[in-house]
């Protein structure tokens, strides 16, 4: 077999075949991760996927020309190539001024990402928690009946970078998590509930609240009554909002902001949303699921508060978008793997806790509609901000739940929605992909129906 | 990747139990060049080589991938594969493969590889000029040249050895216009599995000139209202409906589990008449075209639905054989980093009769849809969602002024039962189509059609 060159060895490698090629700076990336997930039906194992996967990604910067090339062949010469691809690659792309690597050392710091083991510990253990998520929904209500797919799954992975510049460090990082979309029947009636969640270590993960929160989910839409168009105000569960705080999340970034790209330009200081609103991005956050002690060009990460009682405060940065807008960077040039290029993009990214009892919020209510499943979340435009989704809910009078509706919309602006918030539960919940937030009163959105 | 270590790799997957074995190998390269903002921002080079290996045990099926530089790496793998498997069945010896040639579909008169870098550039600029051009609003473009290259091999224990070329090319504009507070985008793309010579001056120009108009008509746009309409999707719309509202509900995974609102209704009327939806993985140079699919069966054109009545669901070899149906080639995966599911290749509503200006003309009061956008469906309830990009009041038959912000929701068994004009013509349109985590591209088709009454998302003054 030929023979496997340790990481370190790989990212040497490629260094030597930087400083070989005569180019002015460049940058190697490499992420090696392993993972698996078990997939259960009628109780027993179905699909058990175990993933290997390491390559590099080469990023060269020559005469402030900036050419990127990644790949998986880690034998001597397929690095060789790799750095010469990225050398074409630079002869491709215009120059620009402001283009840089990393230079400042990074500091030292453990941010509890990472359980050793993960990796080593046996199908079965694994299946047990799918299984317990099952269980836990068919226990939470008898109207479950199937399961669309239930899997439990873990990653570990290892993130080296190293540049022409003096940098390099490493981390490593572990994840693990259980989904499940549950079905629910009455008569001829079937509704789907879907529910996951991730955590960094395999005993932090509750297998029962996944089952339970799904089986809400489906049951909650049975029987649905029809609902005339209309305007109400909106009730966001934690899961719910994240979808739409995710949603927001490109108007932020420095990127879209220099290049016209964002309704957030040029509002540093100002209002833009109400004053019970802040948001904060906040990568430094022991066992954060989207925690890192460097971002994807090897700059240290940072906690920030983007939005504090209604004020912008600032945008999230790379390198290049810092320069152009003199501020330091924040360290969320983020990277999906080796063969992604950075983009900006948030890291542990929440709503912060207000002060109302979630609860008191809803009953405060005379009418509502609470929010239930949203559809077409990904078409949102972030460069408009205008969204218009489809929507299953529960109408609420006082805060009871008087019936389900579905094949509604609802509809609005991210800007008008932000200033719209006029309650904030002190319910903060963090849910995968590291997105966190408390529940959420929108004062009116329109609603699309009959 | 040759047949002798296709064969030694089965064999290493079922040297420990398990009754059938897979190799899929894939060698993956990209060229991605993004034009922003004024200038050549990024070029990105990319290979990615691996191979999955599945051996399947009763009812157990395991799934071993990584990326693999040579045939050591392999038998490495399908030994991973092998220690996957339970111990203690009976062993079963993989049939010697036999390379076959299955025929593509596709025509590639130029590989995108033999095409100087500075070609590819050259289009994006012009998109740029072209879209910059149209109207002073226009304040940002963003121009992306994507070439995708897919060498694959699939190989099984039954002896099937095949293998596919998919050439795949996305040229993508993106246009940002703006009125005052306003900032409304436009979008245009153009893909498909030819070679180098679809992206001509003239094709590459005109979507520049679409995505620049819509962003521009948009920005001007009353907000669309809310409530229930009479509809009609033009043909240009392309073919998003069809995949949300009936297309995933017709995949075979699903429907094992009897959990689509298709289930067990084969024979059954589960539309208008005038309604027919054909999968098509054979329809030359479409994006969702491919000689085969990825478990190596020949690509096919499946009737799903023949006026009004389900045939056929969309099959991979697992769920056509508990079914009892016949494998229509529409096993995919995203790469060999996933086992293949069912999936659509390309989907369309077969043209009908109505003259397409005359469907237009028969609505007094209603909303013409010229753009779809992308979409979503809850296979379970059928409840389906779909995002409008370009869309018109109708008033008295005919076109008046354009709305912004729409959405169109229905329940699909329900809206296409009530579809009551469908058109001669036919658009296509092409996407990315997610599915458990994996994006397949595809592309959809329809003619243009009425909906008498669909709730149409919106904003109320």
């Amino acid at each position: 077999m030929s023979e496997r060159m340790s990481n370190e060895a790989v990212v040497e490698r490629g260094l030597d075949a930087l400083g070989a090629s005569g180019v002015g700076a460049g940058e190697v990336f490499l992420k090696e991760a392993r993972s698996g997930s078990v997939e259960i039906k009628d109780g027993a194992v179905e699909n058990v996927i175990a993933r290997g996967e390491r390559g590099i990604g080469v990023r060269i910067l020559d005469a402030q020309r900036l050419g990127f090339a990644h790949s998986s062949d880690l034998s001597e010469e397929g690095i060789v190539a790799c750095v010469e691809q990225a050398k074409r690659m630079s002869g491709v792309t215009e120059p620009d001024a402001d283009l840089g690597l990393a230079t400042r050392p990074l500091d030292d710091v453990d941010l509890d990402i990472f359980q050793r083991g993960l990796e080593d510990r046996a199908v079965g253990e694994f299946a047990e928690v799918a299984l317990a998520v099952e269980a836990a929904a068919r226990q939470a209500d008898p109207r479950v009946t199937h399961f669309r797919k239930t899997t439990a799954s873990h990653a570990v992975a290892s993130t080296i970078i190293a540049t022409t510049t003096g940098v390099r460090a490493t981390y490593r990082e572990s994840y693990t998590g259980a989904m499940t979309s549950a079905v629910a029947t009455e008569g001829g009636e079937r509704q789907i509930g879907y529910h996951g969640e991730a955590a960094r270590r395999f005993g932090e993960l509750d297998p029962a609240r996944i089952g339970r929160r799904a089986a809400e989910r489906a049951t909650d839409k049975l029987g649905p009554k029809p609902f005339k168009t209309q305007k109400l105000p909106i009730v966001l569960d934690p899961w719910m909002a994240m979808d739409l705080l995710r949603a927001i999340a490109p108007l932020f970034s420095a990127d879209n902001v220099l290049k016209g790209r964002s309704l957030f330009a040029g509002k540093v200081g100002q209002g833009v949303a109400n004053g019970k609103v802040t948001i904060v991005d906040d990568a430094r956050r022991p066992q954060g699921l989207r925690s890192a002690p460097f971002d994807g060009e090897g700059v240290a990460t940072t906690t920030r508060t983007l939005v504090e009682a209604g004020v912008l405060r600032g945008y999230l940065t790379s390198l290049k978008t810092a320069r152009k807008m003199k501020v330091e960077p924040t360290g969320n040039a983020r990277r999906g793997g080796y063969g992604s290029p950075s983009r900006i993009g948030p890291s542990n990214y929440f709503m912060a806790a207000g002060t109302d009892d979630a609860a008191a919020l809803t009953n405060a209510l005379d009418r509502a509609l609470a929010i239930t499943s949203l559809l077409n979340l990904h078409t949102i435009d972030p460069v408009s901000g205008e969204f218009s989704l489809g929507a299953t809910g529960n109408y609420l009078e006082r805060g009871a739940r008087a019936f389900p509706v579905q094949g509604i919309t609802i509809a609005g602006n991210l800007t008008h929605l932000l200033n719209a918030i006029v309650g904030v539960g002190t319910d903060l919940v963090f849910g995968p992909g590291g997105l966190g937030s408390p529940t959420l009163v929108i004062s009116e959105l329109s609603i699309g129906g009959a | 990747m040759s047949a002798r270590d296709a064969e030694h790799a089965l064999r290493t997957a079922l040297s420990r139990g398990g009754e059938w074995a897979e190799l899929f190998w894939e060698r993956h390269q990209t060229l991605q060049i993004v034009f922003d903002d004024g200038r050549v921002e990024d070029a990105i080079s990319g290979l990615d080589q691996g191979a999955g290996i599945r051996v399947t045990s009763g009812e157990r099926t395991t799934y071993a991938n990584g990326n693999v530089a040579d045939a050591d790496d392999l038998i490495a793998l399908a030994g991973r594969a092998a220690r996957g498997v339970e111990e203690g069945g009976e062993l079963h010896d993989a049939t010697s493969v036999v390379p076959d040639e299955v025929a593509g579909h596709s025509t590639v008169a130029i590989d995108p590889r033999d095409v100087p870098v500075g070609r590819k550039v050259t289009l994006l600029r012009r998109a740029d000029a072209v879209a910059r051009g149209l109207d002073p609003r226009i304040q940002q473009v963003t121009a992306t040249y994507a070439e995708s290259i897919q060498d694959v091999v699939v190989a099984n224990s039954d002896g099937l050895f095949r293998t596919d070329r998919r050439v795949r090319l996305n040229l993508a504009i993106h246009v940002v216009a703006r009125a005052g507070e306003v900032l409304e985008s436009g979008f245009e793309s153009l893909r498909g599995t030819n070679g180098f010579e679809m992206l001509t001056d003239e094709a590459v120009a005109e979507a520049a000139r679409m995505a620049a108009r819509r962003a521009v008509l948009n920005v001007g746009a009353e907000a669309a209202p809310a409530g229930t309409y009479t509809v009609v999707l033009s043909s240009e719309a392309g073919g998003t409906l069809i995949h949300e509202s009936v297309g995933h509900g017709l995949e075979a995974d699903l429907n094992l589990k009897g959990l689509s609102v298709y289930s067990g209704r084969i024979g059954e009327k589960v539309a208008s008449d005038l309604i027919t939806v054909i999968d098509d993985g054979t329809d030359p140079d479409k994006r969702g075209t491919a000689a085969i699919d990825d478990e190596g069966t020949p690509t096919h054109r499946t009737v799903l639905i023949e006026k009004g009545v389900l045939r056929s669901y969309l099959s991979d070899r697992k769920h056509a054989e508990k079914l009892g149906i016949a494998r229509s080639g529409n096993a995919r995966r995203e790469s060999f980093r996933f086992l293949p599911i069912c999936r659509m290749t390309n989907t369309m509503i077969a043209p009908g009769t109505s003259d397409p200006a005359e469907i237009v003309r028969s609505v007094k009061d209603g909303i013409f849809v010229k753009k779809m956008g992308g979409g979503q469906v809850d296979v379970v309830s059928g409840n389906f969602a779909f995002e409008i990009t370009e869309c018109y009041r109708i008033r008295d038959g005919k076109l008046a002024e354009p709305l912004r912000g729409a959405t169109l929701v229905g329940q699909g068994p329900k809206l296409m039962s009530e579809i009551d004009m469908v058109g001669s013509d036919l658009g296509y349109s092409t996407g990315t189509c997610g599915k458990d985590g994996q994006g397949a591209p595809v592309a959809d088709a329809q003619p243009t059609i009425r909906i008498p009454s669909v709730v149409v998302g919106g904003k109320l003054k």
